[in-house]
């Protein structure tokens, strides 16, 4: 098997995942956190398809693409969210968005 | 003939309808003529019906025409059928004639007022209800008629629903009637359940002394209550309260004439319990001569005329408790002329002095109004009695009667009947001399407006003129001694009991037409020469003002008690119960709080919330692995 070993990959998403982790939980600026969000996922990409090549089998390539389909749709939310936000003034920090704070 | 029952049954009912379904599309004056119309063709109706029965042997006179099965259970079935025999006819006759003059005079009395086609509406609805009390075929019919004349005396009682006087006094007769209507379905329960029918005439198959007894005192409450006698009179004299020509509706042509009808229409029971009917005749003694004593002191002219109409009803059930039907029932034809031409003179003097009743405040008007004068003048002449008004030809066979009947309760009542007529002359001609005799008085100068020639004054004068007349030749037609066509034709329904002798007749209509006019006199020597001091007696006066205490008695014994256990429940149980389910939502909401708080609105705590728990996840799994 060509390249470097399964755990390299595995090190790499592990690290990615936690880059954006740690990004969505102290960033405040809500463009920034779906960015971090982005990279969550694409962490959880690259084991999947890690595995998929250790394992000599397409599925997690299958899972790898359905995440990116799905990833793509939550960016369009995400965004919209963020134009209408900015749209109505309102402030670009999640945690004066409080509204629904019982 | 049956054609023209169903057309004087329904067009009342037709107008009322039209009228509430045309709503504001409709003028106020269009729904006084159609409803007026509406009793016009009533009568025409119950005219047909009456040439009808005419043109047949007198054993021939039933039919009864049947719509269509109405109620079905089992074996019991009731039609929905009307019933033409002479003693229908005549309450159709009397009932569409007598209304029918009466809205016709309301179309002027009530010009101008906020709810006209309300108050049509309500008097065609108050008129169909009793000509299907006196013509439905059975029984439950009787009674669906019954309850809906009560219901329509609610409404037109309270009709000026603005005044809380109004409104107690339409609940009053309300809860008054009801009491009645109870006990008379409890008595079509025992009826059903002994013969499984309530066709009229299961009435004479009734066997057993409990069971007619019973059914019989139970009809006798419903026609109390329905009558305004003794105990269930408090009613009446409140009723006051609606518009004079409701009065005048509810006292000649509809309601408490009804009582009357049922004891003739359920003689049968009555004649298996003749101590019931001997009940019902002590209590129409009883009643004439309260409501005779108490009319005495009253100080408005509407109440004046209303206990006269208590003790004339009394009168009727004298004659019915005796088993003089035919002399019940005339009496009832001429008091509905009669009584209705009192309220609408007494209207029209109302109408005349700015809606006041008070007769302190009136006298003198005589010669204002000359003749509203003669129209009250001729009315009181028939209620007391006097040759050749109608009231001498029916009240005095009544007396005959209960002489006839003998025994001791027969002459309690003729002796009651001959006081009534010495107290009936007295307080209709103390109300007569105070109202239009004397020097104006400065309120009747101050407020007197006469009637005007325009549409008020013509419909108001017209038919208190065609009443007078009525009042006047309407008991021509029977006169005992020598001709009785109307006993004659109620013969075959209720053939009388008793028959007074010749003697018996002449002496009592002699010894009430003397009566009658020494109370007359004496009303003359107390107010109008002021002869006679009116005599002080403090107690007496204090107690015919407050009515013999009825009021006061039901007050203490029903009412009170009543309103002092919903008190007691509302305190002991409501308040507690409520303040408890209150406690539980209170409780809810504060543990929700605590919920709540764990909503802090901010992102970041959801999503380390999230992180921590998978993270935690996976160190669970990992270890236990």
């Amino acid at each position: 098997m060509l390249g470097p070993d399964l755990a390299w990959y595995l090190a790499v998403a592990a690290f990615l995942f936690c880059t954006g982790a740690l990004g969505v939980l102290l960033r405040r600026n809500p463009l920034i956190v779906l960015l971090s969000l982005e990279i969550m996922l694409n962490g959880a990409n690259l084991a999947l398809i890690g595995y998929s090549r250790h394992l000599a089998n397409g599925d997690g390539q299958i899972f790898a693409l359905a995440v990116m389909a799905i990833a793509a749709s939550e960016v369009v939310v995400g965004l919209g969210l963020v134009v209408a936000l900015n749209r109505r003034q309102a402030p670009l920090d999640v945690d004066r968005l409080d509204t629904l704070r019982g | 003939m049956i054609a023209g029952a169903w057309i004087c049954l329904l067009s009342p009912l037709a107008a009322a309808v039209l009228i509430t379904l045309g709503g504001t599309r409709t003028s106020r004056h269009t729904a006084a003529y159609l409803s007026t119309l509406s009793c016009f063709v009533a009568f025409a109706g119950a005219i047909a019906s009456f040439v009808g029965l005419l043109g047949e042997e007198p054993s021939q006179r039933h039919h009864l025409s049947t719509a269509w099965i109405w109620i079905q259970g089992g074996s019991y079935r009731s039609g929905l059928s009307v019933l033409v025999d002479p003693l229908s006819v005549m309450m159709m006759l009397i009932v569409s004639g007598v209304g029918a003059l009466i809205i016709a005079y309301s179309i002027g009395y009530m010009d101008g007022d906020d709810e006209e086609r309300r108050y049509f509406a309500y008097m065609s609805l108050f008129v169909f209800s009793m000509l299907l009390l006196v013509q439905g075929g059975n029984l439950i019919l009787l009674l669906a008629g019954w309850g809906m004349v009560g219901l329509s005396s609610y409404l037109l009682i309270g009709f000026w629903h603005h005044r809380p006087a109004a409104i107690a006094a339409a609940k009053k007769a309300f809860v008054m009637n009801a009491i009645g209507d109870a006990t008379m379905a409890l008595a079509f329960f025992l009826v059903i359940q002994k013969t499984g029918t309530l066709s009229f005439s299961a009435l004479g198959q009734l066997h057993g002394g409990w069971v007619v007894n019973l059914v019989a005192l139970g009809l006798l409450g419903g026609a109390v209550a329905k009558s305004a006698q003794l105990p269930l009179q408090t009613w009446l004299p409140d009723a006051m309260e609606g518009p004079t020509p409701v009065s005048a509706l509810i006292h000649a042509a509809t309601m408490v004439t009804a009582g009357v009808y049922l004891i003739v229409r359920t003689h049968a029971a009555f004649e298996l319990a003749p101590t019931v009917q001997d009940v019902a005749a002590g209590i129409g003694g009883a009643t004439l001569l309260l409501a005779g004593l108490v009319a005495l002191v009253q100080t408005d002219i509407k109440r004046v005329i209303a206990y006269s109409t208590m003790s004339q009803i009394g009168y009727m059930f004298v004659g019915v408790g005796v088993g003089a039907y035919g002399s019940g029932m005339f009496h009832l034809m001429t008091h509905a002329f009669f009584k209705a031409l009192l309220f609408m003179s007494a209207g029209i003097v109302i109408h005349a002095l700015a809606a006041e009743q008070d007769i302190r405040k009136m006298g003198g008007l005589r010669r204002l109004m000359p003749r509203t004068f003669w129209a009250f003048l001729i009315g009181a002449l028939a209620l007391a009695g006097i040759f050749p008004f109608a009231g001498f030809f029916s009240k005095d066979p009544i007396i005959a009667a209960a002489v006839a009947k003998g025994g001791g309760l027969g002459y309690v009542l003729a002796a009651a009947g001959l006081i009534g007529a010495f107290l009936t002359g007295l307080y209709i001609f103390r109300l007569l001399i105070l109202v239009f005799l004397g020097e104006p008085s400065p309120f009747v100068r101050e407020h007197f407006h006469a009637l005007e020639r325009n549409l008020v004054g013509v419909s108001m004068s017209v038919t208190v003129a065609v009443l007078a007349v009525l009042s006047v030749v309407g008991g021509w037609i029977q006169w005992t001694p020598y001709y009785d066509p109307v006993d004659k034709w109620l013969a075959p329904v209720a053939p009388p009991l008793v028959t007074p002798t010749h003697w018996q007749e002449w002496v009592f209509t002699a010894l009430s037409l003397a009566l009658a006019l020494v109370g007359i006199g004496t009303a003359w020597l107390v107010y109008g020469a002021h002869r006679i001091a009116v005599p002080k007696l403090p107690f007496v006066q204090r107690t015919l003002e407050h009515k013999f205490w009825f009021d006061e008695l039901y007050d203490v014994a029903f009412a009170r008690p009543v309103a002092a256990l919903a008190v007691w429940l509302r305190d002991r149980f409501e308040q507690p119960l409520v303040s408890g389910v209150g406690k539980v939502g209170d409780d809810t909401r504060e543990v929700g709080g605590l919920f709540a708080r764990l909503q802090t609105g901010l992102l970041r705590t959801y999503a380390l919330a999230i992180a921590s728990s998978v993270a935690i996840l996976a160190i669970v799994f990992v270890a236990v692995r």
